[in-house]
């Protein structure tokens, strides 16, 4: 049917004006030629049509308009772009992840580091292996510390104290001004409060402060202050001076109040040497393990590990040392006021330290006074530790200080003009004696270098001009570890925002001509080395320390004993009415300082297990003796649904639904008071109370804020002695800790297999005489050599290819071994053989090799884990693992793919094998178990899954396949480990506190926390399971890079040692080993051959890669309550119904 | 009560069931035709913002450079980069210095901006595809790229679906070359007078060697490429 061509009317002016659509790219771009095409009405060619009827004249319309760029062209595939560099940086290239070294200024000391950059955004911390000490191993803090440097609440201006915004330009001309200012009246009303530093850099500038300005104050203060040890060893020798433990050497350790290999000064060196001492090959070895002896109030990770553990209110430890010293000293008397048991513990300890004598070492906590420091260097110098298993060295570079209380007191005297705050956060941390909100007000003014605006940069009154401090990660600097050696602080990009080091400023104000970060540290390099060549400072950065850089040891001791006559510490009696306080460092934000970042927050306290809060710990006694004290009404009401209860003993420390409804009290000391939830906790002295700091902070960021309780407004001091004299009271409020294990007994199960020593050397079978397997027919046979003849068990290669007995339906998976080169052959060309000729059959070229996947294991030492979690944040770190927040905690939905549970035992079962008391132990043993998923042969996840989205692999890895992933959640519950977690919401898109808002809130991650994430890890979205992966990501880039480096050969298998997943790199104790199970000369092989070794729920045959070695306790029978095996045997043989003789003879022990 | 559907109203479900039969059909095989990685990617050629041509500078007939001049990181990364501006002016600064098609490469050699070029190969996000891995173990360039060195524009040759990528790793011999021979697109392993079928056969000859000798064990698991 002929139609009447159709005319397109011509645009009108309107239209012109009216909203703009665009149909094209090239449109958009306004190219002349696409004008040019649209102003013809018709397309060409159309007017030549001899037949113009509708449906031609359409295709050539469509089809020209389709040639033009318009129309479904841009539905093919969206439009994306590559942007390649202009001028590309050296070294930089896109996919790959290039490594600098540096350190993380911690306090006193430097942590090295190794950084794992892509495309210059650092993504993950490593430590530095070039430093033995610490072997690569890092601490929690410096895992979390990355987040830091992309924190969106983090300061971005410079601006001054109206709020105008600053140029750096303008910054260094005030910082100019000042340095004149001040130069003519020798820096008299000049004053600089900054946080305690190891950079000979900036000691060095600190001495020409000092010497500019003469009259000007130097203030250093920190809130938690470990320096009592260093205060005394300079006191006693007479020189600065600090102590370095060295634990490899150490047999029998005391530690009082020390938690040496946590949160303490070189903790990560002394965890490392401690787990050293701890680390047995096998039962012959068994008797040689160190000891550790703990008298402390708090449970701390140090005393989770020891062997024999002293609850002791912190302020009669003083008067214990006296005790035990007095059994090892002459000129000392044993105090009065101990029990019985506790005076035979304080002999029988002396007795065993005295019987190793230079292998001994007594450790005096940070908390403990500069006396009780220099008795303990008396008892260390008798026993000859001193110089064996504790050297002391000559601390340099140590700048002379003011406190803060001094500070305070001349400015309340108005006799400060300028103040400048470098860093710290005083108004929230600083110790309450020096009253610092007030004193900081009096300066006329306040100059702050700062990392955000937090409660300094803020405070009420007088308005600081605010310098915006750079992040470790991206400034100049260097430092020393504890031991002295010289590390650098290199950063990895420009500041992200302007941005000044601490050291950058001093130069500016003392108008040093070098004020770039860069210069500073280069001449300081110089002068410490004697060595100005490019080359040598190259080679330090390279390496990350300078070798052989580390203090000297100061020889010779003091001559007399320090006299001790003077000392003679009381024994307090504490009660409910006289509670003592004991301040302690947070695990999730140090002094406040971590308070906005998510990991930290979210990463478990290694004890408590709480999460996001900092509940105050109180003793089980305590607890009881607090349920008279409870208020009626609180009592009667339902505000702990509805139950009579008070939470406070075990039948109702079952939290309801996951939630830890806690009583919030009121802690009274010297007319001060403060509020804070309370949590009980096995192990704390009975009337200790544990106060956790670093929380509450009132300007912390959007993650920060609201955590927590702020307990700084009581404290004295910041060395964190403890005080007594405290009263407590219920207000009656609620308030919920999100807690993530609750749970603390394994009920009888053997997750967690613990021998003594004794009994180690004596039955070192006795792993695989636990658990449910050991009652059943054995899951592997055994096999009759083929060299020998004889029966022997299997090796782990051989675990891997066995069949399970009884029809099993599961398979290994297919490690095909050829012999000949022809007969693999054959099996990639079906149907051929080697004898068509087509090959050279050169019987010379026929080798014989193995072609096998490599076959990726792990195995976890108990003996060498202290449960410190750096491997949970690493795992976080590495995996692109969200922060869900406190709400989702509650819920149970925490992401982490690695967890500690850490199970308490105590000493009184019944016969039925259910704990003597219904109520919370007091003395207890810790055990840590690190619980990844373990990678199953024969997964129970793996065949229950509708879409086959998680697999077992060639490898032996049990893959997860995020899109294929619809959320049926089956795997997670059919898991025995719990160890899948599921992204309930859309944790990685949407907005921490907007997560149920879905598509109508804010989206997107924050462009800052972008940057961190790891290119080579999915990150996944909501609905998705996911679960460790071995670090699949890093077995492939190693796998990738061997193949590369060897093209066109056939060495595909990757040497042993050569991939670390991210929990084994970070762990400081080195308790995780990975690698390949079929090769029988690696590591990995070579401990699950262990008779230490063990799958945990072994009984349940899912044939786990992860396994784990038991845990070996040291005790002394000699101690008083001497055990003679670890509580949790002592429940699990009570509950198994082994009898109720424990240990006295020999059928306690099941021998299979 | 009167009736209220008419009597052809007792054929409304079957033509209804018919209907929905006959749209899914339709609609799946559209999809399967229209909407897969073979109809969507294979022929997709977009406009550049410099109008590079592969077959002048990589070309034989043209200038012959090695793939490696440019993309100089792919045996070493997971991408085998877009080199950057500098890498264009190493010759056109003095090379056609004033043509103004190349005047995007000066200008982002001057600004400091880079070349928005589009892409044309691109895998999602949840696929991890590593260039050194295939480049450094015999897999050449031309197998999931095509005869590049041959194009005036590059186009998207291959379908890049989860099939095509299985296809090779289930049979690496049919598709691996010795390592010198990786960057020479045009290599055959047969002599140039044999027949495509003898190609093939020589082809599955030789690279049955070389997955013999070099242990060639693509990973044919989910973690292989979905991590």
């Amino acid at each position: 049917m002929k139609r009447k061509s159709y005319h397109t009317k011509p645009t009108t002016e309107a239209e012109f004006k009216g909203p703009n659509y665009w149909r094209s790219l090239d449109e958009l771009q306004g190219a002349p030629e696409f004008q040019e095409w649209v102003d013809q009405e018709f397309a060409e060619g159309a007017s030549d049509l001899s037949a113009p009827d509708r449906r031609n004249f359409l295709k050539i319309m469509a089809a020209s308009f389709g040639l033009a760029g318009v129309g479904m062209t841009g539905c093919r595939m969206p439009e994306r772009r590559i942007y390649p560099y202009s001028k590309q940086p050296e070294y930089i290239i896109p996919g790959v992840a290039t490594y600098y070294s540096t350190s993380m200024p911690f306090g006193r000391e430097n942590i090295p580091l190794v950084v794992e950059t892509h495309q210059a955004r650092p993504t993950k911390v490593e430590g530095n292996p070039s430093y033995t000490l610490n072997g690569g191993g890092t601490n929690l803090f410096a895992q979390v510390s990355i987040l830091d440097l992309y924190d969106p609440d983090r300061a971005r201006k410079h601006h001054d104290s109206k709020g105008n915004f600053l140029s750096s330009k303008d910054v260094e001309a005030i910082l100019a001004e000042k340095a004149s200012n001040f130069k003519d009246t020798g820096g008299s009303g000049l004053a600089v409060l900054a946080e305690p530093s190891s950079s000979p850099t900036r000691a060095r500038l600190v001495k020409a402060f000092k010497a500019a300005f003469p009259k000007a104050i130097w203030a250093e203060y920190e809130a938690v202050d470990f320096s009592n040890s260093s205060k005394s060893a300079s006191k006693l020798l007479q020189q600065p001076s600090r102590p370095v433990l060295r634990l490899e050497k150490a047999k029998r350790i005391l530690s009082f109040d020390s938690d040496f290999s946590g949160f303490d000064v070189h903790g990560t060196a002394n965890a490392r040497a401690f787990a050293s001492g701890r680390r047995i090959k096998s039962a012959k070895e068994a008797t040689k393990m160190s000891r550790l002896y703990a008298v402390e109030s708090n449970l701390s990770l140090t005393g989770a590990n020891a062997d024999h553990r002293l609850r002791l209110a912190s302020t009669n430890i003083p008067a214990f040392v006296n005790l035990v010293a007095s059994h090892i000293l002459v000129d000392i008397k044993a105090p009065d006021g101990f029990s019985k048991e506790q005076q035979k513990w304080a002999e029988k300890c002396a007795d065993d330290l005295k019987s190793k004598k230079k292998q001994s070492l007594i450790v005096a906590g940070s908390n403990l006074s500069v006396e009780v420091h220099s008795i303990v260097y008396a008892m260390n110098e008798k026993l000859g530790a001193n110089s064996s298993t504790v050297d002391y060295v000559a601390a340099t570079e140590v700048s002379e200080s003011e406190s803060i209380q001094s500070l305070a007191s001349k400015l309340n005297k108005q006799s400060i003009e300028t103040l400048f705050i470098l860093g710290g956060n005083p108004i929230y941390n600083a110790p309450g004696s020096a009253q610092w909100s007030i004193a900081q007000s009096k300066a006329k003014e306040i100059i702050r270098l700062g990392y955000a605006e937090d409660e300094t940069s803020s405070s009420k009154g007088k308005k600081p001009t605010f310098i915006v401090q750079s992040h470790y990660l991206e400034s100049w600097g260097d430092g020393r570890t504890w031991d002295g050696t010289y590390v650098p602080v290199q950063p990895m990009l420009e500041p992200l925002f302007q941005g000044f080091s601490d050291i950058e400023v001093l130069a500016h104000l003392t108008s040093d001509p070098k004020t770039n970060g860069n210069d500073l540290v280069k001449s300081t390099f110089a002068k410490l080395t004697g060595n100005s060549s490019s080359r040598a400072f190259s080679k330090w950065l390279s390496e990350g320390v300078l070798s052989k850089s580390e203090y000297k040891q100061i020889s010779g001791s003091t001559g007399d004993s320090p006299s001790n006559k003077d000392f003679s510490p009381r024994v307090t009696t504490l009660s409910k009415e006289n509670l003592e306080l004991r301040f302690v460092p947070s695990s999730h934000t140090w002094d406040g300082r971590y308070a906005n970042n998510g990991w930290a927050q979210e990463c478990p306290h290694p004890i408590t297990k709480v999460t996001w809060d900092n509940p105050i710990l109180i003793s089980a006694k305590l607890a009881e003796e607090l349920e008279d004290v409870i208020p009626e009404a609180w009592r009667m009401s339902d505000k702990v649904f509805g139950q009579s209860l008070n939470q406070l003993v075990r039948r109702t420390n079952e939290f309801n639904r996951g939630r830890e409804i806690a009583p919030i009290a009121e802690i009274t000391v010297d007319g001060q008071t403060i509020k804070g939830p309370l949590h009980v906790q096995p192990g704390i002295a009975d009337y200790t109370l544990i106060l956790p700091l670093g929380h509450g902070r009132t300007k912390a960021g959007r993650v920060g804020e609201g955590t927590g309780h702020d307990f700084n407004p009581i404290r004295r001091s910041s060395d964190s002695s403890a005080i007594s004299g405290a009263t407590i009271r219920l207000t009656g409020d609620t308030y919920k800790l999100a807690n993530t294990q609750e749970h603390w007994s394994m009920e009888g199960r053997a997750i967690v297999r613990e021998a003594t020593a004794e009994e180690y050397s004596k039955h070192p079978e006795f792993t695989s005489t636990l658990g449910m397997e050991s009652h059943s027919p054995k899951l592997y046979p055994k096999i009759k050599d083929v060299n020998t003849g004889k029966w022997r068990e299997m090796t782990e290669a051989e675990k891997v290819k066995h069949v399970p007995r009884g029809n099993s339906a599961y398979h290994p998976p297919n490690f095909t071994e050829i012999e000949k080169k022809s007969d693999r052959l054959e099996l990639l060309i079906p149907g051929r053989t080697s004898r068509d000729g087509l090959f050279d059959d050169d019987p010379d070229n026929d080798e014989v090799t193995q072609t096998y996947h490599q076959q990726w294991g792990m195995v976890v030492d108990f003996n060498t884990c202290i449960g410190c979690n750096a491997c949970v944040v690493a795992c976080q770190s590495e995996n692109n693992i969200p922060v869900v927040g406190k709400d989702q905690v509650l819920r149970g939905r925490e992401m982490h793919w690695m967890r500690i549970d850490r199970y308490f035992s105590n000493n009184a079962y019944r016969e039925d094998g259910k704990p003597d008391k219904m109520e919370i132990p007091d003395d207890v043993q810790v055990s840590f178990h690190s619980m990844m998923c373990q990678q199953c042969d024969k997964a129970p996840c793996e065949s229950v899954c509708p879409v086959n989205a998680t697999v077992q692999d060639e490898q032996g890895l049990n893959t997860m396949a995020y899109n294929r992933c619809i959320g049926t959640r089956y795997c997670a519950n059919n898991c025995p480990y719990k160890v899948r977690r599921f992204n309930f919401l859309d944790y990685n898109k949407r907005q921490e506190g907007h997560f149920y808002e879905g598509p109508l809130g804010p989206s997107g991650v924050n462009e800052l926390h972008q940057m961190q994430k790891n290119p080579d890890v999915s990150v996944r979205m909501r609905g998705v399971m996911e679960k460790c992966t071995f670090c699949v990501q890093r077995i492939q880039e190693a796998k990738i890079n061997h193949k590369a480096k060897n093209k066109g050969s056939g060495d595909v298998l990757v040497p042993d040692g050569t991939i670390q997943t991210a929990c084994q790199q970070s762990c400081p104790t080195d308790a995780i080993t990975f690698g390949d199970i079929l090769d029988e000369k690696s590591k990995v092989s070579e401990l699950k051959s262990s008779d230490r070794n063990y799958a945990v729920l072994g009984y349940l045959d899912t044939r786990p890669r992860t396994s784990y070695l038991s845990k070996i306790r040291n005790p002394n029978p000699e101690m008083p309550n001497a055990y003679l095996q670890p509580f949790t045997r002592k429940e699990y043989e009570s509950r198994n119904g082994h009898g109720g003789n424990h240990g006295n003879n020999e059928d306690s022990i099941h021998k299979n | 009560m009167a009736n209220i559907f008419s009597r052809s109203s007792n054929w409304a479900p079957i033509k209804i069931i018919i209907g929905i039969f006959f749209l899914a059909t339709v609609v799946t095989s559209a999809v399967t035709y229209y909407a897969t990685p073979k109809y969507l990617r294979v022929g997709y050629q977009p406009q550049q913002p410099v109008p590079f041509d592969h077959s002048w500078h990589a070309g034989k007939d043209g200038l012959g450079l090695d793939c490696r001049f440019c993309h100089n990181n792919v045996t070493k990364s997971e991408h085998s980069n877009v080199p950057p501006t500098s890498t264009c002016m190493s010759c056109h600064s003095v090379i056609k210095s004033n043509s103004p098609k190349l005047a995007p490469v000066r200008e982002s050699l001057q600004s400091g901006e880079p070349i928005e070029w589009v892409k044309v190969h691109k895998t999602p996000d949840y696929v991890y595809f590593n260039h050194s891995a295939h480049v450094n173990r015999g897999v050449s360039c031309v197998e999931c790229h095509g005869r590049v060195d041959e194009m005036q524009t590059v186009r998207h040759d291959k379908s890049h679906s989860m099939a095509f990528c299985l296809d090779c790793h289930r049979n690496p011999q049919d598709h691996v070359r010795p390592i010198e021979h990786v960057f020479d697109l045009g290599w055959q392993p047969a002599s140039g007078s044999a027949t495509p079928k003898e190609q093939k056969q020589a082809q599955r000859e030789l690279g049955a060697e070389l997955v013999a000798d070099w242990k060639i064990q693509p990973p044919k698991s989910c973690f292989g490429c979905h991590r």
